[in-house]
């Protein structure tokens, strides 16, 4: 039998999807807004943070660091563009790997998906403000390092810098929404997600120049796409790369985000048409 | 009902048929707004539902009764489309369960759950509210007005502005029937909306229903307060086991148990053995819990007539007979005891 009754078109309700997502960001933000201590701390936690890699840098010569544009740079404006994009990974993929289960916990889950949205809008919605907020984040950790601990970015590599992030953040989303996944299906089974991160992230070089990893390990981070993302990045914001410079970095990122994101869709529908079918998706 | 199996009752024998001629006569569209065929529900090795059926008409509270682990939530999770039948048919409003996952479908009906947990308790009650407003595909405006009118209507507007984290269960229950009423929905489902509110509180609760019910709004109310239901309920449907042991109304369902029990005022002074030798055979007595009263309990295949007729002769001076007990409560314990299985 036809519905015949949804007369919403096709754009009709990607628009009405679309408003949807103003209405998480509104929630979210007065949510945020009543808890003001993880701000101040996070804040806090940022120039702390900063401080902590400044005093390390100063035992760590530029010499035992690769170069960007053919000039040295110091410990500190190294390790602070490593530091925001794992931060960006970790704030990310935590976010979308805690937003299901706290709407879960809470019991808010089953009354979202007693609307008529669509589970894409709920899983972006979920996550829109911290995709709002962790690119804000990321660029204010590398303006505190630039403004109170002479950090020296090239301005001119800020817009391809912008660019590998974003190629990079459909990764992030990616593995963001297994996680996801991982949490509706296994409740707190998300730690196996977590610890793939942390090797990966190991094995970036967003702390260390590659140079100091082993010969297999060097080879492996070539397919990494967060050291992928780390050494683009640097090579615009530190060593001024142009697009031109950029670009094979962003084309190798395309695929492999496409393909996390296509694994996250999949794992996604695949982990909720399981609890619908055993009826315990409000469990917790 | 668009199954042929008539439902009996306990003894087998045929009820009387549940879509009467007004019933059918309330609802313009002549169907249904529930069509519930012969649903079964599997969870590994425990059979939540047995093939269960049930109608539901505009404008009519249907009160889903059963103990713990009778099925009642399960069938809800299944009407509202939160969980996949494993066979059976669901028709809502004329369509099958599976174009309820549209939008149309979605907004056809409101769902107040058990329980305080579906709120986000950081923001406000107006705020949660716009919040679901929205994902209902209100604009913006259009959200706000409907919001505070459905806030007002439920008597939280001094309350609209305060969290939610800091509302009582009955305010939050109130919210949840205001969230309910979003899109001015056709099927209201309610899931153990009283079990933990005071009496004012589930009274309010159950007269923001009544209005809902009035304007011709199909209720689908489970409870395990089954006194709640006289008066309340225009029809039962009581589960059990995954299995429904009775569907009628509220008034075949008290008819559907012999009162049995019977609380005597009698004249101060009345000789309470004496009496108990007198209806010997017709019915068992014992002293109530003061010198005044005393509790006749009725012999199979006897009756209250007879008991009372046998202590009158007796010269027992009899000044005021009442039910002992609830007669709803005695049906469903009488329908739900294991025996009857």
């Amino acid at each position: 039998m036809s519905s015949g009754l949804d007369v919403v078109t096709r754009s009709g309700a990607i628009r009405e999807e679309g408003r949807k997502l103003l209405a998480f960001l509104r929630r979210d933000v007065l949510v945020a807004w009543s808890y003001r201590l993880p701000f101040v701390t996070d804040w806090v936690g940022m120039v702390l943070q900063a401080l902590v890699f400044g005093f390390v840098g100063k035992l760590i010569p530029p010499s035992a660091l690769p170069r960007f544009g053919g000039e040295p740079v110091d410990y500190l404006e190294f390790v602070a563009v490593g530091i925001a994009i794992a931060s960006f990974l970790a704030v990310g993929l935590s976010r979308l790997m805690t937003v299901i289960r706290q709407e879960q916990v809470q019991g808010t889950l089953e009354a979202l998906l007693l609307t008529p949205t669509a589970w894409s809008t709920i899983e972006i919605g979920s996550a829109f403000y911290d995709i709002l907020y962790v690119p804000v984040r990321t660029a204010i950790f590398l303006g505190i390092t630039a403004v109170f601990f002479d950090a020296s970015y090239h301005l001119a590599g800020v817009v391809p810098a912008a660019a590998v992030l974003i190629a990079f953040i459909p990764f992030v989303w990616g593995l963001g929404v297994i996680s996801a996944a991982a949490t509706l299906t296994f409740r707190r089974g998300a730690g196996g997600v977590g610890f793939i991160v942390s090797i990966a992230t190991l094995g970036s070089g967003a702390f260390f120049p590659l140079a100091v990893l082993p010969g297999w390990a060097q080879a492996v981070a070539e397919y990494n796409p967060i050291a992928i993302a780390v050494t683009a990045m640097r090579e615009a914001l530190l060593g001024g790369s142009t697009w031109v410079d950029v670009w094979p970095s962003i084309l190798q990122l395309i695929p492999m985000s496409g393909l996390a994101m296509i694994l996250g869709a999949v794992a996604f529908r695949a982990a909720i048409a399981r609890e619908r079918r055993r009826g315990t998706l409000g469990l917790y | 009902m668009s199954g042929s199996d008539v439902p009996t009752d306990i003894v087998g024998a045929p009820m009387e048929p549940l879509l009467t001629e007004s019933r059918a006569e309330a609802s313009d569209e002549g169907f249904p707004a529930l069509d519930v065929v012969d649903v079964h529900r599997r969870f590994r090795d425990v059979e939540a539902l047995k093939g269960v059926t049930l109608e539901v008409w505009p404008g009519e509270i249907h009160a889903l009764l059963g103990p713990n682990g009778a099925g009642k939530t399960t069938l809800l999770r299944i009407l509202v489309g939160l969980l996949i039948p494993d066979a059976g048919d669901v028709g809502v409003l004329g369509q099958p369960l599976d174009v309820m996952t549209s939008r149309h479908f979605r907004r056809s009906f409101g769902f107040v759950p058990s329980g305080d947990r579906s709120f986000y308790l950081r923001i406000s009650g107006l705020e949660n509210l716009l919040f679901f407003a929205r994902l209902h595909g209100l604009a913006k405006r259009q959200a706000v007005i409907r919001s505070r009118e459905l806030l007002s209507m439920v008597g939280l507007e001094e309350a609209a502005g305060r969290r939610v984290g800091l509302y009582s269960h009955g305010m939050q229950k109130r919210l949840s029937v205001a969230r309910a009423l979003l899109t001015e929905p056709r099927i209201l489902f309610v899931d153990e909306a009283t079990h933990d509110l005071d009496p004012k509180g589930a009274e309010q609760i159950r007269e923001l229903v009544r209005d809902q019910a009035r304007s011709g709004v199909a209720v689908v109310w489970t409870t395990q307060r089954v006194e709640e239901i006289r008066g309340f309920a225009d029809h039962v449907t009581l589960l059990q086991t995954g299995t429904v042991r009775f569907q009628g109304t509220v008034p075949q369902l008290l008819a559907s148990v012999p009162r049995r029990r019977f609380l005597l005022r009698v004249r101060p002074g009345e000789d309470p053995a004496a009496m108990r030798d007198t209806v010997a055979g017709l019915a068992e007595l014992r002293e109530g819990s003061d010198p005044e009263h005393v509790v006749l309990g009725i012999a199979e295949g006897e009756t209250l007539g007879r008991a009372i007729a046998a202590l009158e002769r007796a010269g027992v001076s009899i000044l005021a007979c009442t039910e002992e007990g609830s007669g709803v409560e005695e049906a469903f314990l009488f329908l739900t005891r294991e025996d009857s299985l």
